[in-house]
């Protein structure tokens, strides 16, 4: 099999494939289902400062080749997660990536605190969460503030920094740059767009929160859009995500500049859907003789593109 | 120790039981194996990406001896329909079995088992299951209607069955609740295992409250991993600060650690 290894913000994983935050729990969820040791990285669901219940019920509703959804990040708060939750995580052999969520710029820092020196590998800011009031996207849609949490978090932790950004916004290229300058070590895009449905049987919101984040392959084409542009502005890896089910949508991301990938919501539709894109990764490299797999990376808009005429 | 599994199934049988209920017989060897009353499987509803998610689906019946698990469903929307239409030999994918069933230990085993329309699902496999455990069942089924009582003969086999219809069509006229009452104030009853629409559910727990006898409640819930992962399935719970996963924590549920909006 082909081999595909990566680091991304200094964090060596043994492929690209990666799940991505809210969606794969902790990773013990999945263990009756398939090993999640052949993941490249574990990602968690987002920790806030103090436990979390949520918002209220309904959290989710089908739409057409999708999912709204709004949880609002119900965690058991991060003390519980480095005492009960991490060794276990840890367990597994691949590196942790903890997803942080803070209402405030200080709580983000408080978090990082918390977890420098904790075992986790890497941080994903979520600074793009849709479904808080505060925090979330209210924070990651303004470039200024959103580097200034980043610039603060990236001074108190040894750890990596990887920065989720929202698609919510009119310039991401612009965004991923401010973010990139205050310290960013790697990009997460995109995390879920802002929607909302009704209910026509009940004449009301669908959501218990009213607006939710929409997921799934409904959203791939604007996630590709976005990993593409802000490949092509900023100099750090981009982990892509947004509708990723099979190893063929893995490469949109890979060819439009993400040098990895996160699979979500398609884990609900399929639970073996990251270990298939996995396996349709390494195929893909085998069939088409490519050496490193990395050479795939941006190729898509890269002057000599070895690959043009050729990927179909 | 755990059995849960992503499964390929073939479908042995599909029969309509009503206009819009189904009872979908799968041949699922290792899940038959391994499920318990109570526990539901997230089954693949469409052949591409849309509908996107699976659907959860109590298990109704397990036939250990051919390997088969049958789930009754009542068709609601897109995922439901492209189940409907499957036909013998045709693949369905499946998860499970998954969550928290029913719980049955104890030395009196008297039980009631109260449901209303689609909510028997869950309750013939419970049945069938206590009956081999000696326990003597009463089983309430309301309806809207006749047409909408469900395996009232499945149920005769496992014990008394009484049943009531909104227009008096068949049974009782009167809600299940109204039955539930009646049968409360004249047997005595060590559990009470239910499972059906909110206000049924919602009332059963009441009586539990009141007559300190302890109720199993299987609720239902939009779902998306099934697993625990996504807490897109939640319900109060007894702790107003804790917001419980259905497919996880539940589906079932003791009455007296959940607290559901009437």
């Amino acid at each position: 099999m082909a081999d595909l290894p990566v680091q991304i913000a200094g964090i060596g994983m043994k492929n690209p494939v990666l799940v991505a935050s809210g969606t794969f729990g902790y990773g013990a969820e999945y263990r009756p289902v398939f090993d999640v040791s052949r993941l490249g990285a574990l990602v968690t669901k987002g920790l806030t400062l103090k436990p979390c219940a949520g918002n209220p019920a309904p959290r989710l509703w089908e739409t057409p080749a999708g999912l709204l959804n709004a949880i609002g990040l119900q965690n058991p708060g991060v003390d519980v997660f480095i005492s009960d939750i991490l060794p276990v995580m840890r367990s597994y052999g691949v590196p942790v990536i903890a997803n942080i969520a803070g209402f405030t710029g200080e709580e983000f820092v408080a978090l990082a605190e918390r977890l420098d020196g904790s075992g986790v590998d890497g941080l994903e800011l979520n600074i793009s969460c849709p479904n808080v009031k505060a925090g979330g996207m209210a924070l990651g849609a303004d470039p200024c503030l959103a580097a200034s949490v980043v610039a603060a978090v990236v001074r108190a932790t040894s750890l990596p920094v990887i920065v989720k950004l929202t698609p919510n916004v009119t310039d991401i290229a612009g965004l991923a740059r401010e973010v990139v300058a205050a310290g960013a070590a790697a990009l997460s895009l995109i995390n879920t767009l802002l929607g909302l449905a009704i209910d026509v049987d009940a004449g009301k919101p669908a959501l218990g929160n009213v607006t939710g984040g929409l997921s799934g392959p409904a959203i791939r084409p604007v996630a590709v859009r976005a990993v593409w542009q802000v490949a092509q502005s900023v100099d750090v890896p981009i982990i892509g995500m947004g509708g990723i089910c099979t190893g063929r949508d893995a490469l949109e991301f890979i060819l439009a500049g993400a040098s990895a990938v996160a699979v979500g919501s398609a884990l609900f539709h399929d639970p073996l859907a990251a270990v298939k894109v996995i396996k349709e990764l390494e195929r893909y490299c085998e069939r088409k003789e490519i050496g490193d797999w990395r050479s795939l990376i941006g190729a898509a808009w890269k002057r000599g593109n070895s690959l043009a005429g050729e990927v179909r | 120790m755990s059995k849960t599994g992503e499964y390929s199934t073939r479908v042995v049988e599909h029969l309509v039981l009503s206009r819009d209920v189904f009872r979908l017989t799968l041949e699922a060897t290792k899940l038959a194996a391994a499920a318990r009353p109570g526990q539901f499987a997230m089954l693949g509803c469409g052949s591409g990406f849309d509908p996107f998610l699976r659907r959860p689906l109590s298990i109704h019946r397990v036939q250990g001896v051919s390997g088969t698990v049958s789930f009754l469903y009542r068709v609601r929307g897109r995922g439901t329909e492209w189940l409907a239409s499957r036909r013998q030999g045709e693949a369905v994918s499946l998860l499970g079995p998954l969550g928290r069933g029913f719980r049955y230990e104890g030395n009196s085993k008297r039980a009631l088992l109260v449901s209303a329309g689609i909510g028997v699902a869950p309750l013939l496999f419970l049945a069938e299951t206590l009956m081999g455990l000696n326990w003597t069942i009463t089983i309430l089924i309301g309806a809207r209607t006749r047409k909408g009582i469900l395996c009232r003969s499945d149920f005769e086999r496992y014990g008394r069955v009484l049943v009531s219809t909104d227009d008096g069509s068949a049974g009782r006229r009167g809600s299940v609740v109204d039955l539930l009452r009646k049968v409360f104030d004249k047997d005595s009853y060590a559990q009470i295992y239910a499972c059906g629409p909110q206000p049924v559910l919602v009332a059963v727990s009441q009586l539990s409250a009141d007559k300190g006898i302890p109720a199993q409640l299987s609720l239902e819930e939009r779902m998306a991993c099934g697993l625990g992962a996504c807490m897109g399935c939640v319900c109060q719970g007894a702790d107003p600060s804790r917001m419980v996963r259905v497919c996880a924590d539940g589906p079932v549920f003791d009455a007296s650690e959940v607290i559901l909006n009437g």
